[in-house]
């Protein structure tokens, strides 16, 4: 058995982070590293942090590399200055969007703006039907002069979107033919390149942006994958998509816009493989880091991948669409750093607000002066106040005390009460938030094992497994850089989803079939053009189905062929599904809306390796004791264990606290622990065996 | 006593669960007009049938089924039971609005009592009555406007009444879409049921009234933050109609006060144009919302502090009799009248006027392509006026709209087989030291084989009104162009026949401006 060299490299606002696993015959050496995200030339913060931990690029057989510039990029604005060209009568679309006004009582509401100003948005004649077939042809002639204008105008990228292309892609591609033709050099995106699935705005905007970010992404990867290079990485970075897949640099430059929520997508991917290895396909995964919590549900093994992907939306905006292909998460603003306020009715509220880094929570001593969750933590003895951020802060209890002090009299409450009022409010929060991907989806909460990462996740889990019932909680080894650990077991993946009406009926199944066979063609050649041997592509097939006369689709797994004969069993599984989630179904027909082709390959994917299990004897890692405030409990007497002195196999009971450099595991009092083979944190619940 | 951190976490509960309900309406919903448009409101009310929270995609129907639940308890009191579930649609029996808009209410129990109540109200695509899709400019009475649901059980303890479901189904033109939203509506509703019963299981009954109550004394204090920052006054208002009549109503503001006496109405019309008096109060909540506490945060409480003061007789407070399948645009022109009758008086305050209608277009016919009927039932985005800061905003829905979504122009190709031919922003002048209205929206519609029109809207004759302005804003238009090279202008008019070649051409307002400072 050789040894294989694995890093991830993770890019974010702060910090640039490094995980390298190698894994040869004396088992599995994981190096984590950390140091500063170097704006703007990000590559140089990643080389940084592999000579921070000692990895030679010769020497890596497999690299991955995630990255936040896309999604900074749109919402810092900046990208580059686009010019659209649409189907005649259509130029407003973008701008129009959808007319809502979501915050409707406000007679002062501003519409998001379009990133293409009118000026710039270009029409040409031509029409496809609904059907893809040509109602009026395509006229070029008046391309020359929209392409003289948007270079006169300081363009630097062009999107195309033309109605019904998800049908028929051919005006969209005769026009981006003849953009190419007359300006070589622009960079070009048109709306089926990335997706084909119907709506206009929607795809009209996920062109738009595309073309927007797509040379500040292009040059960022040309940059990274040049200097890797030359200090001698054999072979170019996977990128980390939204889809919890990764993809070639070379098509994510064209394309940068699938990687816009890719960050939270590694995380659980790797929520995903962590229930596989560990025989818990049915996970509810948590990711809490400073700002936000995130949260998704795995079922069967499976990510929910869904186009429906919105940025800047909230109850006060409108927000844009991004219809690419997004794991289906939850994300709401209370992370460790969110800030506890009081509002002008004496309502506590914890974020969206947060402290960030600067001057970050009140304990930090970095000036900051209001409360927040991990103040809040830290007072009530949940976080240890001398080993904060793993002994390298010196907690500021003063002034976090001061902060909840405020907090609590402005509620008249104790400092006390203030702080267990935060840590229940934050958690009823990301309950709120775990019910919406699950409950509120027909799930029962029983089923599933809430797994908690990121630096904040496994304190509050317990919190909230108690109060949805789970199966149990697991906190995975390494829970502070457990999305680098989801990159390297991530796939060579796309999605490809493609609106196709048809009726399930007796006939049918041919037609369904063939748009499926013709995914799956589109999948091999892309992968073959990347030296990948089709015979390594696995396929998933979903359908997307509704009741007829409805809009909304559900999503139905789908076993092999489709055949006339398998039909009824399809329909089947459909009503079975619709009615789990909606507690009815209709005798009405139903109808194929499109479909959704997972195609992937394993590409240098990690294996774990079990270690044996030892004795369950843990008092070799007890650090000491310390009162821990509960909240819901009370105050209790809890063990303190040193999360580096675990080993696998080792078990112990509630109450009791895990510290670890990145993280704190806070166990309640009716709380059973033990280590598995990986190093993982497996709690069982009051009762649960 | 229960800590008043686990009321906040209750009243969040209960919060969400209406939001919920309205997910789930959203996506089960066979009528476009229900997960499009999103002329859906879903709440959760107190055992009393106060309003404790809602989901809605338009702000006129917050504080509606409040309004249903009480009269339900009015008329059945005592027999309620557990299992029952309640339809109205009239708006003489807690139905509101008109017809077309069908509540779905719920008693929800724990441990044999009542302990709250969830409902729904969304609008079906077709109820009966003589027109297609219900809603027709020419009835003069409610009876022609389609079936009476006035408070009945679909269920009776736990029992579902098949004869009902008969009933409904055979009296609409789109049977299967009359189902399918019922049930959406049902499945909505227990849906919300189940987590307020969850809540009583966690956390009891009397903790979960004390956070209602909670909940109730913010919302009034928040409006009553926002009505005291108001200038007192007495603000009369008289507006124009496109008729050439003008109405008038006087708003009195108070430091923890508002009326709204719309006494001075018209007498009930003789056609569809007639709001119920609980009709009227939801538009003057409307207005009231906007401007003492624009957040979405609502509930009994939020409303408490208005007064609205109706004559029966009359277009505010219209009788038995009265037929309402039009009631929104007067609702609309209502809260038009009393808006521009502030701003004059705050003109920093408010925005100038809007495009101001619904602008309701229904095209029902068979698609070309399947055969299938079809009704297509669409509100317009319109130009939205300056404001003392800024011009207006292009192309939204109107006030009585909100969280609503147009149509995109291939999925309406798919479902309906015409064509859409443009839809774009149509702009009105632009002067020198003015912050112009937003533009309007004009689209076409080619029709590829016969079908029925119907439609109306406000501001057709009388422009949308500017603010210390000579300019004034745009005008509402309906134009068919027929094959023969005839132009039609309609306004208010039902079933007017469509053939193939016709262009329907719509093109909706800008708003009004005002001087740049």
């Amino acid at each position: 058995m050789t040894t294989t060299k694995r890093i991830a490299t993770d890019v974010g606002g702060t910090f640039t982070d490094l995980v390298a696993i190698e894994t040869g015959p004396e088992g599995m050496k994981i190096t984590t590293a950390k140091s500063d995200t170097t704006p703007p030339n990000f590559e140089a913060g990643v080389l940084n942090v592999m000579a921070k931990g000692n990895i030679d690029p010769k020497d890596v057989d497999f690299m991955v590399h995630g990255t936040t510039v896309v999604i900074n990029a749109l919402t810092e604005r900046k990208g580059v200055t686009v010019g659209l060209i649409t189907t005649e009568g259509f130029r407003d679309t973008i701008e129009i969007a959808r007319g809502n006004r979501p915050d409707f009582f406000n007679l002062h509401y501003e519409k998001p703006e379009p990133f293409v100003p009118r000026y710039l948005r270009a029409e040409v004649p031509g029409r496809m039907t609904y059907l893809g077939t040509e109602r009026i042809p395509l006229d070029l002639s008046g391309v020359s002069d929209i392409v003289d204008h948007f270079r006169t105008e300081g363009v630097q990228a062009v999107a195309i979107s033309l109605l019904h292309s998800y049908a028929n892609t051919a005006h969209e591609e005769a026009v981006l033919a003849e953009v190419q033709r007359l300006w070589p050099d622009v960079s070009v995106v048109a709306s089926h390149q990335i997706t084909r699935e119907w709506r206009e705005y929607e795809r009209s905007n996920t062109a738009v942006l595309s073309a927007y970010v797509q040379p500040v992404a292009a040059r960022y990867l040309g940059n990274l994958d040049k200097s890797l290079r030359e200090q001698g990485l054999p072979q170019s970075p996977y990128i980390m998509q939204s889809n919890c897949g990764v993809d070639s640099l070379e098509a994510t430059s064209a394309v940068p816009i699938t990687m816009v929520e890719s960050g939270p997508a590694s995380g659980f991917w790797g929520a995903a493989e962590l229930g596989k290895l560990i025989d818990e396909p049915d996970i509810l995964a948590l990711d809490i880091g400073g700002t936000t919590a995130k949260c998704s549900l795995i079922e069967g093994g499976e990510v929910r991948i869904m186009t429906d992907y919105w940025i800047e939306r909230s109850r006060k905006s409108a927000g844009y669409p991004i219809m690419v292909p997004v794991v289906d998460l939850v994300e709401i603003g209370n992370g460790g750093g969110s800030i506890a306020w009081v509002d002008d009715f004496d309502k506590l509220h914890v974020g969206p607000q947060s402290a960030g880094a600067l001057p970050g929570p009140a304990a930090y001593g970095k000036g900051g002066n209001s409360a927040t969750t991990t103040d809040a933590n830290l007072w009530l003895g949940r976080i240890n106040k001398d080993y904060f951020c793993g002994g390298a802060i010196d907690a500021d209890m003063d002034s976090a005390g001061k902060a909840l002090k405020q907090v609590g009299d402005k509620l008249g409450v104790s400092t006390d009460e203030a702080a267990q009022g935060i840590v229940r409010i934050a958690n009823n929060n990301m309950v709120n938030a775990l019910k919406l991907v699950s409950l509120n989806r027909g799930h029962d909460t029983r089923d599933f094992t809430l797994l908690a990462f990121g630096g904040g996740g496994a304190m509050h889990a317990v919190a909230l497994g108690q109060e949805l019932q789970v199966k149990k909680v697991v906190v995975p080894a390494a829970a502070s850089v457990f999305s680098a650990w989801g990159m390297m077991m991530s796939d060579l993946r796309r999605d490809y989803f493609v609106t196709q009406l048809a009726d399930l009926s007796e006939g049918s199944a041919t037609g369904i079939e063939a748009v499926f066979a013709s995914a799956e063609d589109e999948a091999r050649a892309t992968f073959k053009s990347e030296g990948i041997d089709p015979a390594r592509l696995t396929f998933l097939r979903y359908g997307k189905f509704r009741y007829q006369n409805q809009e909304h689709t559900t999503e139905v797994l789908l076993d092999g062929t489709v055949t006339d004969g398998a039909l009824s069993k399809i329909m089947d599984d459909f009503h079975e599904a619709y009615e789990r989630e909606y507690t009815y179904r209709l005798g009405a027909p139903v109808e194929m809306v499109g479909i959704h082709l997972v195609a992937r390959a394993e590409v240098g994917k990690l294996e774990m390796i079990p270690a044996p299990l030892g004795d369950a004897d843990a008092s070799g890692a007890v650090k000491g004791t310390r009162d821990v405030d509960y909240a819901l409990e009370g105050k209790h007497p809890a063990t303190i264990y040193d999360g580096e002195k675990l080993r696998a196999g080792m078990a112990f009971d509630g109450p009791a606290i895990i510290e670890d450099p990145g993280t704190t595991v806070v166990i309640h009092p009716t709380n059973t622990v033990s280590i598995d083979a990986y190093g993982n944190i497996h709690i069982l619940l009051e009762g649960q065996s | 006593m229960v800590d008043r951190f686990t009321l906040d976490v209750i009243a969040q509960v209960l919060d969400a669960a209406a939001i919920e309900m309205f997910e789930v309406l959203r996506k089960t919903a066979m009528s476009p007009i229900i997960y499009e448009v999103l002329d859906v409101g879903t709440g959760v009310l107190d055992r009393d049938g106060q309003l404790v929270s809602s989901g809605a995609g338009i702000p006129s129907f917050i504080g509606v089924l409040d309004k249903s639940v009480q009269a339900i308890i009015a008329k059945l009191g005592d027999t309620i039971v557990e299992g029952d579930i309640y339809l109205t649609n009239d708006p003489n029996h807690g139905g509101v609005t008109h017809l077309n808009d069908v509540v779905v209410a719920q008693p929800v129990f724990w441990q044999g009592e009542r302990v709250a109540w969830v409902a729904s109200i969304a609008h079906w695509g077709d109820i009966g009555g003589r027109t297609p899709g219900s809603m027709s400019t020419k009835t003069t009475e409610i009876i022609s406007e389609g079936l009476r649901l006035p408070i009945i059980r679909l269920f009776e303890a736990g029992v579902r009444n098949e004869a009902v479901v008969d009933i409904i189904a055979i009296n609409s033109r789109l049977p299967d879409f009359v189902r399918g939203d019922l049930w959406a509506q049902v499945s909505a509703g227990r849906r919300a049921a189940a987590t307020i019963q969850q809540l009583c299981e966690r956390h009891g009954r009397d903790p979960l009234n004390a956070a209602i109550e909670a909940a109730r004394t913010i919302g009034a204090r928040r409006s009553n933050a926002g009505l005291c920052a108001l200038p007192s006054g007495h603000y009369p208002c008289v507006e124009e109609q496109d008729d050439g009549t003008f109405w008038t109503a006087a708003i009195t503001i108070t430091d923890d006060r508002m009326t709204i006496d719309l006494r001075d109405a018209p007498t009930e019309a003789n056609g569809p144009y007639n709001l119920s008096r609980d009709g009227a109060v939801v538009a003057c909540q409307v207005f009231f919302k906007a401007l003492v506490d624009d957040d979405r945060f609502a509930n009994a409480g939020s409303f408490a502090a208005l007064d609205v003061l109706t004559t029966p007789g009359t277009l505010f407070h219209a009788g038995p009799i009265a037929a309402h399948a039009y009631y929104f645009e007067t609702r609309m022109k209502l809260i038009d009248m009393l808006w521009h009758g502030l701003a004059e008086a705050m003109p920093n305050l408010l925005p100038a006027g809007h495009f101001a209608s619904i602008f309701g277009t229904v095209i029902a016919g068979q698609h070309p392509d399947t055969g299938r009927r079809y009704a297509m039932v669409e509100p317009q985005m319109g130009g939205w006026g300056a404001t003392s800061k800024r011009a207006g905003q292009n192309a939204m829905f109107s006030t009585n709209h909100g969280d609503t979504f147009n149509c995109p122009v291939e999925i309406a190709e798919a479902r309906y087989g015409f064509v859409v031919l443009e839809k774009t922003l149509s702009f009105g002048p632009e002067r020198k030291g003015e912050f112009s209205g937003g533009a309007g929206v004009r689209v076409s519609y080619l029709l590829r084989n016969s079908a029925m029109l119907s439609v109306g809207y406000s501001h057709a004759n009388v422009p949308v009104w500017s603010i210390q302005n000579d300019s004034i804003g745009g005008k509402n238009q309906l134009r068919i162009n027929r094959s023969n090279g005839t132009v039609e202008v309609h306004h208010f008019a039902s079933d007017i026949a469509l053939n193939q070649g016709n262009i329907v051409e719509i093109e909706t307002a800008f708003g009004g401006s005002r001087q740049a400072q």
